[in-house]
């Protein structure tokens, strides 16, 4: 029996969000939107849906005067991760 | 890149790996510029000691070094700010940022140690081995410095400077004497440090 897949996680723009919020402390909107090569109003409308879920939290701020959004990945998030990554090895060692 | 798109386990592990080589070579290679810019101004303080020490026969130039972090660290701030990251830091750059900043603190507090006793006491000898080791225990640390960063970047011209740095000279610091000539070790520590920076840009582009 194979664990089912994190169907927040398991959403290609979704994923690289969190892939690269694992990998670093903090990350800001523009450089996940230059990494993932999204739209502005999709990026936003998926880090909502992340911020919802408890997966990442969203800090609004300044750098000098210019706006910043600033994204961290939390520790449910990071175990909902975890989680992802394990599922997706059990499915794939299961392959012939 | 699509949030709706049916993508098959394989898919999702790649995409995972993909990301995170990324982020990961992105980190580092954004470090780069921090070695270049501790490279550059080593290099310049070592010169300008030099100049000054050599034009009037006064080792009490050397005291200039302190001004070097107080340099270096709102020059690495603005760099900083530059960013698109807020924190970019990873496992190894958190290790390669520790050593450097450990080496810094351990630099200046030998510094400050060896010129307070040099100051209070009055034994000839013990005046004399300070004064003699200062340059050679610094250099000895900035290679331990450089080579541990090597390894953890596994980057082997930077192993191998590293230790040719630390060890090769204390060898020529104690070929050169206690002259103003010994700041081309540092000058050259500087330039060791600048290409350091240009060879992690490389390996991580």
């Amino acid at each position: 029996m194979f664990p089912k897949l994190d169907p927040l996680l398991h959403s290609e723009l979704r994923l690289a969000v969190i892939s690269i919020l694992a990998g670093v402390d903090e990350a800001d909107f523009t450089y996940l939107k230059k990494q993932t090569g999204a739209t502005s109003g999709n990026l936003s409308v998926q880090i909502d849906k992340l911020t919802a879920a408890g997966y990442i939290t969203v800090e609004k701020g300044f750098k000098g005067k210019m706006p910043r959004t600033t994204c961290k990945i939390t520790p449910a998030g990071q175990e909902a991760f975890k989680d992802y990554v394990d599922a997706l090895k059990q499915y794939l060692n299961a392959k012939p | 890149m699509e949030q709706n798109k049916e993508m098959t386990a394989q898919e999702s592990l790649s995409l995972i790996t993909e990301t995170l080589n990324n982020s990961r070579k992105d980190i580092l290679r954004s470090n780069a510029k921090y070695y270049m810019l501790w490279g550059a101004l080593l290099t310049m303080f070592s010169l300008v000691v030099y100049v000054l020490w050599n034009s009037t026969g006064h080792a009490y130039w050397n005291t200039i070094w302190f001004a070097l972090p107080l340099a270096g660290f709102p020059l690495e701030k603005l760099l900083a700010k530059r960013d698109d990251v807020v924190r970019s830091e990873n496992v190894i750059s958190r290790i390669t940022g520790g050593i450097w900043l450990t080496f810094c603190v351990f630099a200046c507090s030998v510094a400050i140690f060896d010129i307070l006793c040099s100051s209070i006491t009055k034994n000839p000898l013990v005046i004399i081995a300070v004064g003699t080791s200062l340059s050679a225990q610094i250099i000895l640390l900035f290679g331990l410095a450089e080579a541990i960063t090597g390894i953890a970047l596994k980057n082997w011209i930077i192993k191998i400077a590293g230790f040719l740095t630390g060890i090769g000279g204390l060898a020529l610091y104690y070929g050169i004497g206690l002259c103003e000539e010994q700041m081309f070790l540092f000058t050259f520590a500087g330039i060791v440090l600048f290409i350091t920076g240009i060879l992690v840009k490389r390996q991580y582009r």
